[in-house]
C-alpha cells in the first residue's frame, strides 16, 4: 500500500512529503520529496546587496535565524579579511547561543507532539518565549533579527542586558529541568524513542549527516572544536556524544546542548568588556574578488556557506550548504523496518527545517 | 409490561440521554480547561463567563456544519458508523446505577451486560475506517480493532476480580459490599488493570494511536464533519464517563463509602452528588493522563496488552481466589496485590536499565577533544589587486 | 515506573501555576514593547520647522530588500521662501506594509533621520489594499511614534530644517560619506 505524508500533514515539520510504502504497518520502502518551499535564495541573492542578503538568511533556517546570519557575515569578512572587534564577537556568541537553546526548545516541544504528548510543545515555546523577548530587547526583532553585519553587529547591547541575561540563564536551567523531567526519563517515551531509528556513524558520515544527528552515532564532530571559528577557542564547554544513534540520543544531546549553550553565555558574559561593535567598513560591503567557504555549527549541524565575489557590492554566487538537506538524505536509511508512528519520530528527530531544506 | 411501564422506561430513557448529553457538554469544557492549565494556558474564556457556554457553540457548530461525504465512500457504512458507535455508549447506560434507585433497570447480570455491550462498538470503528476510502482512516480503523479487541480480555478479567470478591454481578449489590471498605484498598491491582484496559477503551492517551493527531490525523474520524462528528465526540465522551463510572461503582465504592445520610429523595440526591463528585475525580485524573503522557506505538500497544496486562490479570485472579477460598483477611489481598503490581513494574519497566544504562550520551568537554586556537581572518587583502584565494591558505593558526 | 509517574508530579505541580497567557484585546496584559522593538517603518516630522524630515532622496526606496516604497519629491517651498534649509521636501511616499519584512534597512541607510521603524504591528484592514499606507498615514504613524517615544534625530545638527539665524543662503548639509554608524 503506498501512503502518502503528504505536504500537508500536522507532523512533517513543513511542507515535505514523504512517499512511502507500506506492508501493513511495515515500512517497505520511503521516497522523501522535497521543494515545496523553494524560494530561490540563492539567485535572489544575487542581485541584492551585502546588508539585504542578510535578511534572506534569516529566513534560511528561520528558528535559527542568527547562526544563519553570522555564517554568511563570516564569509564576507573572510573574503575582505576583515579584523572583527572582540566585543562584537561576544555579542554574536551570546546571541547565537541563546538562539541555539530557542531552536532546540522548539525541537523539544515539536518532538513531544510527534511522540503524542501534547504538553512539551508548551513548556518549550514558554521557555522560548523567554529568549525572544530578549532578542527583541536586543534586536528590535523576536525572529528575523537581521542584526549581525559584515564587520561585526548592528547596535550595541542594551544597559540591562547583562542582569537580563543572568535572570534568563537562571530561568532556563530550571525550564531545561522541567523538560527533562517531563520527557527525557519517562517509560512510555524510552518505549518510543529507544532503539528506534538507529544510524551507526560511517553510515551517517556518507550521508554527510552533521549536528546532532552524526554526535548521536558516536562520531565526536563540532565544527565549534574541529575547526573553531571566531572566539570559542575562550570557552569551555561540552559536546555530547551518543552511542546508539537512535532517535532518544539524537533527542537528549539536543537537551545536553541547551546545557552547554547556557554555560558558554554565562562565561561570555564574563568575559565580554566594552568596545567597538563594529569593523571599520562601508555601508555596503565591496569585498574582492575570490571565493570564500565557511563552517558554522548551527544548532542543526554543519550550516557552511560558500561565497564567491566578484569585487561589486553583489555577490556573483552565494551557496549555502544546509545541515538539514544533508541530514534529510539518512532518513531511507533511518526507515528501514521502521512502523509508520515510527517515521514520524523519526522525522521529528532529525530536526528539519524546510527553509534552508529547500532553500 | 404495562402501559405506566413503558411510560417510566421512556422517561427515564429521556432523562438519561438528557443527563447525558449534559455530562458530556460539561466533560468537553472540563477537558479543555483541565488541559489549559496543565499546559501553562487558559483555556476557553471568551463563550460565556470563563467559556462555560463553550460546549453550547460547539453543538451549534457542528449541528450547522456542511456534512460531507467523500466520493468515493461506501455510502450507507459511511453514514451508519456514527450511529453504530453511539449506540453501544448510550445502551450500557440502562444498566449502570448513580444512586440506589437511580437506574433504569438493574439487571441482576448488570456488569456482564456492560461488557457485553461495551464490545459492540469496535463495530463502529471499523465502520467508520472502511466506510471512508481514506488510507489513513482504514489504517486507523484497523489499529483500533486491534487494540480494542485485545484489550477487552484484561478489561473482562479485572471486572471477574470484582465479582468474585462480592459473588455476584450485581453491580448495585457490589456497591453495597463496599460500604466497611471499598475495593481501591483490597484489589489495588485490579484497579490498576481496569484502569489501564478502561483507557485502551476508550482511545484515550497514551492509547490514542488510532486517532493520533499527528500521524493518522484522526484515524477513522477523518473524513467526519458536522453532525456525524458530534456523533463521535459524543460516543467517545460518554464512554469516558462510563469507564470513569464503573471504576467508581466497582472499586471506590459508587454512592457509598461512605454512605450518605437521610432518607428517601434526600439520601438519593446525596448519593447522587458523592456519586458523581467520586466520578469526576476519576475524570480529571484521566484528563491529567492525557496531558502528560506520550502515546504507544501500535505494536507496544498490544504487546502491553497481551505480555503484561493479561498475566497480570490471571495473577489478579489467582490471588483473590486464593484470599477467598482460604478465607484469610482482605489486607492480605491487599498486600499481595501490591507485591505483585510493584514486581510487575520492575520487571517491565526494568528493560531499560537503571539510569546509568540508559544514559547512552555522554558530554565531552573540548580539552578532551582538543580544542585548536580559532581562525580569524587575517588583515589586509594583497595590495596588488589579485583576487583573493583565502581558501588556498594554510589553515593552521592564519 | 518511575519516570512516568515524575512527569505525572510535573504536571500536578505545574497546574497551580498562573497561566502565561492573556487573552487579545485585553489591554492590561499587553506585552511591554520594546524601545527597539521593529515595527512598521513611519516617517517623522520635524517639529522645529513644521515639515517632514524626508526629502525624498530614494535611499530607503533603493535599499529596501523587498521593494515595498515607492517616493517622489518635489522642491520645497519653504526653501524657497527662507524658512527652511531642505531644498527638496516629500511629495508622494508610499509603503506597502504588507511587502515590508520589518527588517530596519531603510533606517540604517537614512541620511537624514527621516525614517524610523515605529511600534505599530497590528495590520488588519478591511479592504485588499488597505496595508499600502501612503503619506499622511505614514507621517501619522510617524507623529504617534514621536509622542509615545522620546525620538530625538540622531544628527540634529545635520538634519533638522530650521535655518540658521543669518538668513543668507542656506547651506546645503554636509554630506558625511558612508560609513556605517554604530
Amino acid at each position: 500500500m503506498m501512503l502518502n505524508l503528504g505536504p500537508q500533514h500536522p507532523s512533517t515539520h513543513g511542507v515535505f512529503r514523504l512517499v512511502l510504502w507500506l506492508d501493513g504497518e511495515r515500512i517497505v520502502r520511503a521516497e522523501p520529496h522535497i521543494g515545496y518551499l523553494h524560494r530561490g535564495s540563492e539567485k535572489l541573492c544575487e542581485r541584492e546587496d551585502y546588508t539585504q542578503i542578510i535578511t534572506l538568511f534569516d529566513r534560511l533556517d528561520y528558528v535559527a535565524n542568527l547562526n544563519g546570519e553570522l555564517a554568511f557575515c563570516m564569509a564576507a569578512e573572510k573574503l575582505m579579511g576583515l579584523e572583527v572587534p572582540d566585543r562584537a564577537w561576544y555579542v554574536r556568541s551570546i546571541l547565537c547561543e541563546l538562539n541555539r537553546i530557542a531552536s532546540h526548545m522548539l525541537f523539544y516541544g515539536v518532538y513531544g507532539l510527534d511522540t503524542g504528548a501534547m504538553t512539551p510543545i508548551l513548556y518549550g515555546f514558554r521557555e522560548r518565549e523567554r529568549i525572544v523577548l530578549l532578542f527583541e530587547a536586543v534586536t528590535g526583532a523576536r525572529m528575523m533579527h537581521n542584526f549581525i553585519r559584515v564587520g561585526g553587529v548592528k547596535q550595541d547591547l542594551p544597559e540591562d542586558f547583562v542582569q537580563r541575561v543572568n535572570k534568563l540563564t537562571d530561568e532556563l536551567k530550571r525550564g531545561i529541568e522541567e523538560c527533562d523531567q517531563l520527557l527525557t526519563n519517562s517509560e512510555l517515551f524510552l518505549a518510543r524513542t529507544k532503539g528506534v531509528g538507529s544510524i551507526d556513524g560511517p553510515t551517517a558520515r556518507d550521508y554527510g549527516c552533521t549536528g546532532p544527528v552524526l554526535r548521536a552515532s558516536g562520531v565526536k564532530e563540532d565544527v565549534r572544536v574541529s575547526e573553531p571559528y571566531g572566539i570559542y577557542d575562550r570557552f569551555e564547554f561540552g559536546i555530547p556524544v551518543g552511542s546508539n544513534g537512535d532517535c532518544w540520543d539524537r533527542y537528549y544531546i539536543r537537551v545536553e546542548e541547551m546545557r552547554q549553550s547556557l554555560s558558554i553565555i554565562e562565561q561570555a558574559v564574563k568575559q565580554m568588556e566594552p568596545g567597538p561593535i563594529q569593523a571599520k567598513v562601508r555601508r555596503i560591503a565591496r569585498p574582492p574578488k575570490g571565493e570564500a567557504y565557511v563552517r558554522t555549527e548551527s544548532p542543526r549541524g554543519d550550516f557552511a556557506v560558500f561565497l564567491v565575489s566578484d569585487g561589486g557590492d553583489k555577490p556573483y554566487r552565494v551557496k549555502v550548504r544546509a545541515p538539514s538537506f544533508a541530514n534529510l538524505q539518512s532518513i531511507t536509511h533511518m526507515l528501514r523496518d521502521a512502523y509508520i508512528a515510527d517515521a514520524v519520530v523519526i522525522l521529528g528527530s532529525i530536526d528539519i527545517i524546510l527553509g534552508e531544506v529547500d532553500r | 409490561m404495562t402501559a405506566l411501564e413503558g411510560l417510566f422506561y421512556g422517561l427515564g430513557a429521556a432523562g438519561l440521554l438528557v443527563f447525558l448529553s449534559g455530562t458530556v457538554m460539561v466533560l468537553t469544557w472540563l477537558e479543555r480547561k483541565a488541559l489549559a492549565r496543565i499546559q501553562l494556558r487558559m483555556g476557553p474564556m471568551r463563550v460565556g463567563p470563563h467559556g462555560t457556554l463553550q460546549p453550547i457553540a460547539d453543538v451549534a457548530k457542528l449541528m450547522t456544519k456542511e456534512d460531507i461525504t467523500p466520493s468515493w465512500a461506501d455510502k450507507r457504512v459511511f453514514w451508519l458508523a456514527p450511529a453504530a458507535l453511539l449506540m453501544p455508549a448510550l445502551l450500557v447506560w440502562v444498566t449502570i446505577p448513580m444512586a440506589r434507585d437511580l437506574v433504569l433497570r438493574n439487571l441482576d447480570m448488570g456488569l456482564f451486560y456492560v461488557i457485553a455491550v461495551s464490545v459492540l462498538s469496535v463495530m463502529g470503528l471499523v465502520m467508520a475506517g472502511w466506510g471512508s476510502a481514506n488510507k489513513y482512516a482504514m489504517l486507523g480503523g484497523l489499529r483500533a480493532v486491534g487494540a480494542l479487541i485485545s484489550y477487552e480480555i484484561p478489561f473482562i478479567l479485572a471486572v471477574l476480580g470484582v465479582a468474585m470478591l462480592s459473588q455476584s454481578m450485581d453491580i448495585t449489590r457490589i456497591v453495597d459490599d463496599q460500604r466497611s471498605i471499598a475495593y481501591i484498598i483490597v484489589q489495588p491491582l485490579g484497579l490498576f488493570l481496569f484502569l489501564v484496559a478502561g483507557l485502551a477503551e476508550l482511545g484515550r492517551t497514551p492509547f490514542d494511536i488510532h486517532h493520533a493527531e499527528s500521524e493518522v490525523v484522526g484515524g477513522p474520524f477523518v473524513e467526519y464533519s458536522g453532525a456525524h462528528w458530534a456523533a463521535f465526540m459524543l460516543a467517545e465522551y460518554i464512554n469516558t464517563f462510563t469507564v470513569a463510572a464503573l471504576v467508581v461503582l466497582l472499586f471506590v465504592g459508587g454512592w457509598r463509602w461512605p454512605a450518605m445520610p437521610g432518607d428517601g429523595a434526600l439520601h438519593t440526591l446525596l448519593s447522587l452528588i458523592w456519586f458523581l463528585t467520586k466520578t469526576y475525580f476519576v475524570i480529571l485524573a484521566i484528563f491529567w493522563i492525557r496531558g502528560t503522557f506520550p502515546r504507544l506505538r501500535i505494536d507496544q500497544l498490544m504487546a502491553f496488552a497481551w505480555k503484561v496486562l493479561v498475566p497480570l490479570a490471571f495473577v489478579n485472579i489467582l490471588l483473590t481466589g486464593l484470599v477467598l477460598y482460604y478465607d484469610l483477611g482482605w489486607w492480605v489481598l491487599t498486600i499481595l496485590s501490591l507485591l505483585s503490581l510493584a514486581a510487575a513494574f520492575y520487571i517491565i519497566f526494568g528493560r531499560y536499565g537503571s539510569r546509568a544504562e540508559r544514559m547512552t550520551v555522554r558530554v565531552y568537554s573540548t580539552r578532551e577533544l582538543g580544542l585548536k586556537p580559532a581562525v580569524r581572518p587575517q588583515a589586509a587583502p594583497p595590495p596588488d589587486g589579485s583576487p583573493v584565494q583565502v581558501d588556498k591558505a594554510p589553515a593552521a593558526g592564519a | 515506573m518511575l519516570g512516568n509517574l515524575k512527569g505525572l508530579l510535573l504536571t500536578l505541580k505545574v497546574m497551580r501555576r498562573e497561566p502565561v497567557t492573556a487573552q487579545y484585546p485585553d489591554p492590561s496584559k499587553r506585552l511591554p514593547i520594546d524601545k527597539r522593538f521593529m515595527g512598521f517603518p513611519a516617517l517623522l516630522w520635524d517639529n522645529s520647522n513644521d515639515e517632514p524630515f524626508c526629502t525624498g532622496c530614494m535611499v530607503c526606496v533603493r535599499a529596501c530588500p523587498t521593494q515595498c516604497m515607492s517616493a517622489e519629491m518635489k522642491d520645497n517651498p519653504k526653501f524657497a521662501d527662507g524658512t527652511s534649509r531642505r531644498r527638496k521636501i516629500i511629495e508622494k511616499f508610499e509603503i506597502n506594509l504588507s511587502r515590508c519584512i520589518l527588517c530596519g534597512i531603510c533606517v540604517d541607510v537614512c541620511n537624514f533621520d527621516a525614517i524610523e521603524m515605529s511600534h505599530e504591528h497590528e495590520l488588519s484592514k478591511f479592504e485588499r489594499n488597505g496595508a499600502r499606507a501612503a503619506l499622511p498615514q505614514l507621517l501619522a504613524m510617524g507623529k504617534k511614534y514621536q509622542a509615545e517615544t522620546t525620538w530625538q534625530p540622531k544628527q540634529p545638527e545635520k538634519n533638522l530644517g530650521k535655518p540658521p539665524e543669518k538668513p543668507a543662503t542656506a547651506p546645503q548639509p554636509e554630506k558625511v560619506g558612508g560609513v556605517v554608524t554604530s
